[in-house]
């Protein structure tokens, strides 16, 4: 916890003249963030203890179905991100504070992460229970594919464009028309496979009290990490913005 | 003036200038018609399962020289750098959204109605009214395409690796409407089915009004101050 503290007061000391907004801001969530590690710790661990031991092995799948857990913290926590990246694109748009653009930016950042945690715990459990790593005939798993496909174009986007101003309007256009295209996606995904004749059906799966409990306690462990990520996210990337001011006066200075 | 008309008169700048050099035209077309001819190459030529890929080869031959159009569609403007000409006009932002999707769309419907009859001779298909179809689906998937294809082709126009930059944040977007389009034709003209057509039908046409009215609005965080 210290870690953050010090990271926080050692770089405003590098701020020599009065601290600016974006290094103010950052200071604070840094500190946030190092107070939701308690809880992110408790609720973690009580995560693990209910996942592995607390919810009974199922019965046909056997141990592998204890991944549904964390695959469902990550989806629920997922989607969490890419809304909160379409209302920080809104959100920056109306205000143009540069302070969305890089919320939105963290957010799409850990969205992306959360994301290929689905799609890589997802073929985990689906190759011994499907008999197939990538069932395409889900729509589930297709959309959260093209979601992060639509994610990982942000940061091509982001990517290619100078920080600024101009970057952060594009990627806040990019953002909001990314979200609103996700229930589209969802509904051809799920009318293209149900037109034919569908391999795959999702089995009647009854959760047990204990394996409901579990599911609560891990998506919760998930959404503490995800706001731990992006609050340390959004200060690294306010601190980057600061430092460029930093480095922008200094050039001035020097010309 | 009337605000149809201001869309009409972008539109048709645009097309003149096209009609003018035609070079563009005749290339994208080319272009078209030779992934036709390629994907006869990879695939067992006349076979029933080329001709049960046929719905998909046909719009990928249509997608590719789409994303190049667009990327053609803003470079001459910021090259003679007509586009601030443009925006300085006393003309509301979305309106020239919409005059640029209309020269888009009218541009890419020529090249897919020709590529429709290089199509309909190299898997030798039977020109039926099952064809007409078809060809509503290219009207309306064009003006989806268009439209989030536009705003699109209007962020990446500074951007240095701007050729790659728009198929990878255009085809995660419209990925509806090639399932609805690939799907649909593929009903029509493999299975002679007409049951689910007019579902893919909303479909595309929902996806066409939301993105019209999404890129209306946002365009004029588009192009900038």
């Amino acid at each position: 916890m210290s870690f953050f503290w010090r990271l926080g007061s050692w770089s405003s000391i590098m701020w020599l003249e009065s601290s600016s907004y974006f290094q103010q801001r950052a200071d604070r969530y840094l500190k946030w963030a190092a107070w939701l590690l308690v809880p992110l710790y408790l609720v973690g661990v009580a995560a693990l203890y209910a996942a592995f031991i607390h919810a009974p092995t199922e019965r046909t799948m056997g141990e592998v179905q204890r991944i549904f857990y964390f695959h469902v913290g990550a989806a629920w926590t997922a989607f969490l991100a890419f809304f909160v990246v379409f209302v920080a694109g809104i959100a920056y748009l109306w205000r143009r504070n540069l302070f969305w653009d890089e919320l939105g930016a963290a957010s799409a950042e850990v969205g992306v992460v959360f994301t290929t945690i689905v799609l890589t715990t997802g073929p985990i459990w689906a190759r011994p229970i499907w008999n197939t790593w990538w069932p395409w005939g889900d729509p589930r798993v297709t959309t959260t594919l093209v979601l992060w496909l639509i994610y990982v174009a942000y940061f091509a986007l982001r990517s290619s464009l100078p920080a600024g101003e101009k970057r952060a309007r594009l990627a806040a256009v990019f953002g909001i028309i990314g979200f609103i295209d996700v229930p589209i996606v969802f509904l051809s995904v799920r009318w293209w496979r149900t037109i034919h004749p569908v391999v795959i059906t999702r089995s009647e799966v009854r959760l047990e009290p204990e394996m409901v409990q579990a599911l609560l306690i891990a998506v919760a462990a998930f959404t503490i990490l995800y706001f731990t990520l992006l609050l340390t996210r959004t200060a690294m990337r306010l601190q980057d913005a600061a430092s460029e001011e930093i480095m922008q006066a200094v050039r001035e200075r020097s010309d | 003036m009337g605000q149809l008309k201001l869309v009409w008169l972008l539109a048709i700048k645009d097309l003149k200038i096209e009609y003018r050099s035609r070079q563009a035209f005749l290339t994208t077309l080319f272009f078209a018609a030779l992934i036709l001819v390629v994907f006869n190459f990879a695939f067992d030529p006349g076979s029933a399962s080329t001709r049960d890929a046929s719905p998909g080869i046909l719009w990928v031959a249509l997608l590719f020289p789409g994303m190049i159009q667009l990327n053609r569609s803003f470079q001459s403007e910021t090259e003679e750098g007509t586009l601030q000409g443009i925006v300085l006009a006393p003309v509301d932002r979305g309106i020239l959204f919409l005059g640029k999707v209309l020269a888009n769309w009218l541009f890419l419907l020529a090249i897919d109605l020709l590529i429709l009859a290089v199509f309909i001779v190299f898997f030798n298909f039977a020109p039926d009214p099952s064809f007409l179809w078809v060809i509503l689906f290219m009207f309306l998937v064009g003006a989806g395409f268009s439209a989030v294809g536009t705003v699109f082709a209007a962020m990446v126009t500074n951007v240095r690796i701007r050729e790659v930059l728009l198929p990878i944040l255009l085809f995660p977007i419209i990925v509806p409407i090639i399932l609805a389009a690939v799907n649909a034709t593929r009903e029509v003209l493999i299975h002679q089915d007409f049951s689910t057509v007019e579902r893919w039908l909303q479909l595309v046409v929902a996806f066409d009004v939301i993105f019209l009215a999404a890129g209306f609005l946002v365009f004029d965080y588009v192009v900038g101050e």
